[in-house]
């Protein structure tokens, strides 16, 4: 996918623009506010990585001005400050995620691709497929080769969001974000434990694991 | 910043305003009197005219000109302080006390009051002008009498008072101003204190404050606000800095360790002993511990700095404990924690949920790393008697020394038994100031004991104060 760059520290954006070049993605790096709300105005990208803090035009305000011109491309907020407030600010800007610095590179791939994922599949959907197991959205079903899975509620919104990035890796830090909706790190593998107990009632009694993990940086649901 | 001069301080000014007012209410004042006052001494004056007159009409019908005539040579004899003049039809004085009739021949009217002046008579008496009031009648044999009474005294009495009051009102604006310049050189006296230490804050002195005077009127109240304000804050920027200098010294050791440790993976690299690999995924790894120390810190310093926490709503506590049971429930069971959670329902309290999740998180992790399988963990909600909210959070760990329970709160500090056990000592440091930052407390007591050779445990209880 075309993935667009735009972060003033020049070694950072370098290291970004090998680190998403290398899994398969066509990146472009701008150094300014000003030269990526040009360079996004320009040539239809999937997502846009915005750092928030950059000279001439800063993050927010390019990315405001894009949302007023209808551009509705997803973006992914860098930024140094970690601080709730910050957060929200970003989002409400228009942005679509927030990502503090400093990050790991797999934590920053795994964002974008479930940014350009979610652009993808934008219209309402009913239910989700992913190989052979079966998530009715409405009556909060699931079903792997037609057998029922009893699932608790938040196991279903687990299984939901890996099932949302099927293929991609989703690192513990999103899905404490985006299942759970904390934005701190814990000192215990919390979500390893979930993970581990949704993956019993998905893989257990199936040939094929689906849920896997993803060393280094977190799960993928494969079909 | 200048004095002004003593022309353009306020007090001086508003000195002015009130003489102003002052004396526009005074000759209000006067003038009202006057009016008041004179009409009632006319009254009084006429009112004894008209009985003079009665009198002497009765006279008059009884015994004709002739008796008039000695009732009013008598009357003036007895003293009584009326003028009297008796003209015949042709306007000829018979009798009388004045010389002239003050009212104009031709003037046809029986009865006219007026203010005239009177010539005085008396022998070896200059021509004295006097200020009368009287009544003419024309009696029924066609002669005029004419019956007055002397009212100087009251216009005397009038000028008197006017004069007083105009001499008051100069002592009062002479006064005023004197009054004024003294109060305003006083007012600034009061504010030079605070001045010079406004001058001072701005020079950088933050230790700079007002003396107060003890007179505890408005302007101590405001330089002991100015005292209190500059005393907080000059404590949350010295917090600040202490905050900068504890960053440096927390991330120097763990920096150090890496560096020292990238050093000797690189010497064994070179002699071809060690693999690189692994070399780089270590220091990778050492690097993330120091991001997350720093960001631990930095987020205890922040807490401390601001005094309070941002984005402060009220919630129920049982629901987000609710929320952080569900999350940590697994992982309990899969260490082999009975875990419990006891909340009760439809309390609220403020604050901030995000912050308030990541100190009970903090509080749990430290229950599910410190007790042993077999063990329990119970996390509770409750309402205090006394109004307070507490998350409490109760495991059959080892629990904390009693000496030691002050101490572990501080940053960095392990006890020996958690040693081996992953983090860097900042997780009750964080709940802490968080709970600081809600105006709360963090408590910290003996678990349920000891049994079964587990315990004594420990008991952690987040108390946030009653909302409202």
């Amino acid at each position: 996918m075309r993935i667009l760059v735009i972060e003033d520290d020049l070694d950072a954006g370098a290291a970004m623009v090998r680190g998403l070049s290398e899994a398969g993605h066509d990146v472009r790096h701008v150094g300014d506010g000003e030269q990526g709300l040009e360079a996004a105005r320009g040539g239809a990208f999937d997502v846009m990585v915005v750092d928030r803090m950059m000279p001439k035009m800063d993050g927010l305000t390019m990315v405001e001005t894009l949302r007023r011109e209808s551009d509705q491309t997803p973006v992914l907020f860098l930024s140094a400050l970690g601080e709730i407030d910050d957060r929200v600010k970003g989002l409400k800007a228009g942005g679509d995620d927030y990502l503090v610095k400093p990050y790991a590179l797999v934590e920053l791939l795994a964002r974008v691709e479930a940014l350009a994922r979610r652009r993808e599949t934008g219209q309402v959907q009913t239910n989700l497929r992913v190989g052979d197991l079966e998530m009715d959205l409405i009556g909060r079903t699931v079903h792997r080769e037609g057998k029922e899975i009893d699932l608790q509620p938040r196991e279903f919104q687990l299984l939901e969001f890996l099932m949302r990035n099927a293929g991609q890796p989703v690192t513990r830090t999103m899905l404490l974000e985006k299942v759970w909706e904390y934005h701190f790190d814990p000192q215990t593998n919390v979500i390893d434990v979930h993970v581990s107990r949704l993956r019993s009632k998905v893989d257990k009694g199936f040939d094929k694991a689906m849920l896997q993990t993803v060393r280094g940086s977190g799960y993928r649901l494969d079909a | 910043m200048r004095l002004p001069s003593l022309f353009r301080t306020t007090p001086f000014r508003l000195t002015l305003l009130f003489l102003a007012l002052f004396a526009g209410a005074a000759a209000a004042f006067l003038l009202y009197i006057y009016a008041v006052t004179a009409g009632a001494v006319t009254q009084y004056a006429d009112a004894g005219i008209v009985r003079e007159m009665q009198a002497l009409e009765s006279v008059y019908a009884n015994g004709g000109a002739a008796a008039l005539k000695e009732s009013m040579a008598d009357r003036v004899a007895s003293g009584r302080p009326f003028f009297y003049l008796l003209l015949d039809q042709s306007g000829r004085k018979i009798w009388g006390t004045i010389d002239h009739s003050p009212v104009g021949e031709f003037d046809e009217r029986n009865t006219v009051w007026m203010h005239f002046d009177v010539a005085s008579t008396g022998p070896g008496h200059v021509a004295d002008h006097r200020l009368a009031r009287g009544e003419r009648q024309r009696l029924t044999g066609g002669e005029v009498l004419f019956v007055g009474a002397d009212v100087t005294w009251a216009e005397a009495y009038f000028l008197k008072i006017t004069s007083a009051l105009w001499g008051a009102g100069a002592l009062v604006i002479v006064l005023g101003l004197v009054g004024g310049v003294i109060v305003s050189r006083n007012v600034n006296r009061s504010i030079a204190g605070m001045t010079d230490v406004v001058t001072a804050v701005e020079d950088g002195d933050l230790a700079a404050r007002v003396q107060l005077r003890g007179a505890k009127d408005e302007f101590d109240e405001l330089a002991a606000g100015l005292n209190h304000m500059l005393d907080r804050l000059e404590r949350s920027i010295e917090s600040l800095r202490h905050a900068g200098d504890a960053i440096a010294h927390d991330l120097r050791s763990p920096l150090s360790r890496l560096r020292a440790r990238l050093e000797v993976a690189l010497l064994d690299v070179e002699a071809g002993k060690g693999d690189p690999k692994e070399a780089l995924a270590q220091a990778l790894e050492d690097t993330d511990g120091v991001l997350r120390t720093f960001a631990a810190v930095l987020a205890i310093a922040r807490l401390q700095a601001a005094g309070s926490a941002p984005d402060q709503k009220a919630f129920d506590p049982g629901l987000l404990a609710a929320d952080i049971a569900e999350l940590y429930e697994p992982l309990c069971e899969t260490r082999g924690l009975d875990f419990k959670a006891e909340l009760s329902p439809g309390l609220s309290v403020r604050g901030n949920r995000e912050f308030i999740a990541q100190a009970l998180a903090n509080v749990l992790d430290n229950a599910v790393k410190y007790t042993a399988p077999g063990g329990a963990v119970m996390l509770r909600v409750r309402r205090r008697s006394s109004g307070d909210v507490e998350f409490s959070v109760t495991d059959t760990g080892p629990g904390v020394p009693e000496e030691d329970r002050a101490r572990v709160v501080d940053r960095f500090v392990r006890l020996e038994n958690s040693r081996n056990q992953p983090g860097a000592g900042l997780g009750l440091s964080l709940v802490a100031a968080v709970l600081e930052a809600h105006a709360g407390r963090l408590e910290l007591d003996e678990g349920p004991g000891v049994f079964d050779g587990k315990g004594p445990g420990l008991r952690a209880a987040l108390v946030l104060p009653r909302a409202g």
